[in-house]
């Protein structure tokens, strides 16, 4: 039997998925049976902006989204590979444990929300509460985010290089934070801290793989002061907004 | 020598006198375990019109009078078939040693029933101990993942808890040890505040896409609770059901919890009692009672407890606190230890500390060890029993063969304000308060 010839390979390891005909149910057990099959790439036609697209999705595989996608894309997956061409609706990635997701458009409220691993890539803006909760995950927005970004955030690092909103990184326990904008406010027990060279290897690492040049922008980083790291509130001043 | 009668004034109170010094002391609010210390109306203010010459009573402990309940009917392809209508509560590791719960969890199993995760994620051993464990979904989302997921029996959505509805959680820094700040992602040794909402929804439209998620990620097969403490019951309830949920959970007042600020404890929410009683007029004025099952929750000691909540419309109960208690909480043992907390055995509420003389809420390797796995399950698993024996004696009385038989009609009021939260006849009256 002839070998099949690398491109009919590449043929056979792809999908095409319309959405328009199908719940999203539907969707997503295909999705989840194509890649149990071991499908390297499945390319959905018509998301529509339709919410729950790729949820809890753990075998490694790469989903195009042609097209906007509503709520909780790529939600509680792991090993994924995502890339979405158009907009993304409320908690992109959320809880995501490990894989990229790269956004070509703006995406709405609490993107990267409680995500523990892998990055995702936004090449747009993102709305308030943008990596809030974050866990360990890497968040990247080449444009603005809103208010409440980081808020409570865990571990891992939110790169946003444009401008942030008010009360960043409120209640940040751990993790780093850059912005290449204006910070309009920080939250409380977030404090700025000078780059080190490490900072701006990982900078330069990271926007690279979106065509960015870190040294294009006065980055700032935030990280956790640490003073309300334990209950003891005499301090009235620190604890009065805080708590 | 003259005797004097001392006055103690109501206002100021020998405990308002403390608070207001602990206030001077400190310069906060006060933290503490455990729930509301107050009285409230409760369950205790009802009892059982058990059959004379109108009813026909069953047999005491021989004639057939079964406790199953399946929850989560509505969506999910594998509901939860319990053996009995109690289950337990959840209550997180690191809050509670491992030890209890892992004991929490066999106990429950040798009864067929179910245990409940926690703040901070699903133990292996706790998981491995309970063969029908639900796993809950916090605002924190500490140790919260799609693997863990996978493995549930149910997915409990919190929302609230009804010692600190709205107030979010505590768990004090020398209760975050390398294990606990592990799962949780923390700094170890970090006073940890659990949010009070969730990071990636805020309203009940929004919730109604997360439940769809979660959903979708365990391919419709478990149920999904959710759970709130009990404040403006009826229109929670209501928006929970249209939201989606299987399961409604009800956390009243007399709730539980490891650590939260006193004022919570008792000036939030409302007790369990009422709280039963709007949940099952929301869920019947909606139309979906009986589709949709109602857990009651929040000091639930006894099988008297138990029966009236199910006569008063609950499909189950959860306990929490009362399964520690069993286990040992507040035992007369250990008395030094409990002194150096500066309490007693009976009085202590000290969770928050770490510092649990008995070995039920703390870290500690070694007051951990002062609570065998075995003694654990076996208390544990003894006072379940104890309870759904209590229960099958009442409905038997009753005349019912079935637990959930047991109805409104066979309860009246002891106290008027009982009587109006109820909304049952004061004992030996026609009369209803407010009615």
């Amino acid at each position: 039997m002839k070998e099949p010839s690398v491109s009919e390979q590449t043929i056979v390891h792809e999908v095409t998925l319309d959405c328009a005909p199908l719940s999203t149910r539907e969707i997503n057990q295909q999705l989840k049976a194509l890649a149990a099959e071991g499908l390297q790439t499945i390319n959905i036609l018509n998301p529509a902006g339709r919410h729950n697209l790729a949820v809890g999705v753990t075998e490694p595989v790469k989903i195009q989204f042609q097209g906007p996608v509503g709520s909780y894309c790529g939600g509680l997956a792991e090993n994924v590979n995502l890339e979405i061409f158009g907009a993304c609706g409320w908690s992109l990635g959320e809880n995501l444990m490990l894989g990229d997701i790269l956004v070509h458009g703006h995406a709405s409220s609490n993107a990267g929300a409680s995500a523990h691993g892998g990055t995702i890539r936004i090449l747009g803006n993102a709305g308030p509460r943008a990596g809030i909760s974050l866990k360990g995950a890497t968040l990247l927005v080449t444009g603005n985010v809103g208010y409440g970004a980081a808020f409570m955030m865990q571990q891992g690092c939110l790169i946003v290089c444009g401008n942030v909103g008010p009360n960043l990184a409120d209640s940040i326990y751990d993790g780093s934070i850059f912005v290449g904008g204006a910070v309009d406010s920080l939250g409380a027990d977030a404090r700025f801290e000078p780059l080190s060279e490490a900072d701006w290897n990982l900078l330069t690492r990271e926007l690279a793989a979106v065509g960015l040049v870190a040294q294009d922008y006065d980055f700032k980083k935030v990280v956790c002061a640490k003073e309300l790291y334990h209950f003891k509130a005499k301090d009235w001043a620190k604890w009065k907004d805080a708590y | 020598m003259e005797r004097r009668v001392l006055k103690t004034s109501s206002t100021f109170s020998p405990e308002a006198i403390d608070a207001i010094q602990e206030r001077a002391k400190l310069g906060r609010y006060m933290i503490r375990g455990y729930g509301a210390l107050r009285n409230v109306p409760r369950f205790d203010d009802l009892l059982f019109l058990t059959a004379s010459l109108t009813r026909l009573p069953l047999e005491g402990y021989r004639e057939k009078c079964t406790t199953k309940i399946v929850l989560g009917t509505r969506h999910a392809k594998r509901p939860m078939e319990l053996e009995i209508p109690i289950t337990i509560a959840g209550m997180s590791f690191g809050a509670l040693s491992r030890n209890a719960k892992v004991g929490l969890g066999k106990a429950a199993t040798l009864l067929g029933t179910s245990t409940t995760t926690g703040d901070g994620g699903m133990l292996a051993d706790e998981r491995e101990a309970s063969t029908k464990l639900v796993y809950q979904c916090l605002p924190s989302r500490y140790g919260f993942n799609p693997r863990d997921l996978k493995k549930a029996d149910a997915i409990e959505i919190v929302i609230g808890q009804g010692a600190k509805p709205g107030g979010g959680g505590l768990l004090l820094g020398q209760k975050v040890n390398q294990v606990v700040a592990g799962m949780r992602t923390l700094p170890e040794g970090v006073d940890q505040r659990s949010p009070c909402r969730h990071p990636d929804w805020i309203g009940p439209d929004d919730l109604r896409i997360k439940i769809e998620e979660l959903r979708e990620a365990t391919d419709w097969e478990i149920p999904i609770y959710v759970k709130m403490g009990a404040t403006r019951v009826k229109d929670d309830v209501k928006l929970a059901v249209k939201s989606g949920a299987d399961v409604i959970v009800l956390d009243g007042m007399e709730g539980g919890t490891a650590a939260t600020q006193s004022i919570f404890q008792e000036h939030s929410g409302i007790p369990t009692l009422p709280a039963l009683v709007q949940a099952v007029e929301a869920l019947q004025e909606i139309g979906v009672y009986g589709q949709v099952q109602l857990v009651i929750s929040g000091g639930i000691r006894s099988g008297p407890d138990v029966a009236k909540a199910l006569a008063l419309g609950a499909d189950a109960v959860s306990i929490g606190t009362a399964s520690l208690i069993a286990m040992g909480c507040n035992k007369p043992i250990y008395l030094e230890d409990y002194q150096k907390l500066g309490t007693e055995p009976h009085h202590c509420h000290h969770c928050h500390t770490g510092l649990c003389p008995v070995g039920i809420a703390t870290q500690d390797e070694a007051l951990m060890e002062r609570l065998p796995i075995e003694q654990a399950t076996i208390h544990v698993a003894n006072y379940l029993q104890a309870l759904v024996m209590e229960v099958q004696s009442l409905a038997r009385a009753c005349g019912k063969s079935d637990v959930h038989n047991l109805e409104r009609e066979d309860l009246v009021a002891l106290t008027l304000e009982a009587s109006a939260m109820a909304k049952l006849p004061l004992a030996g009256t026609d009369f209803i308060m407010g009615r």
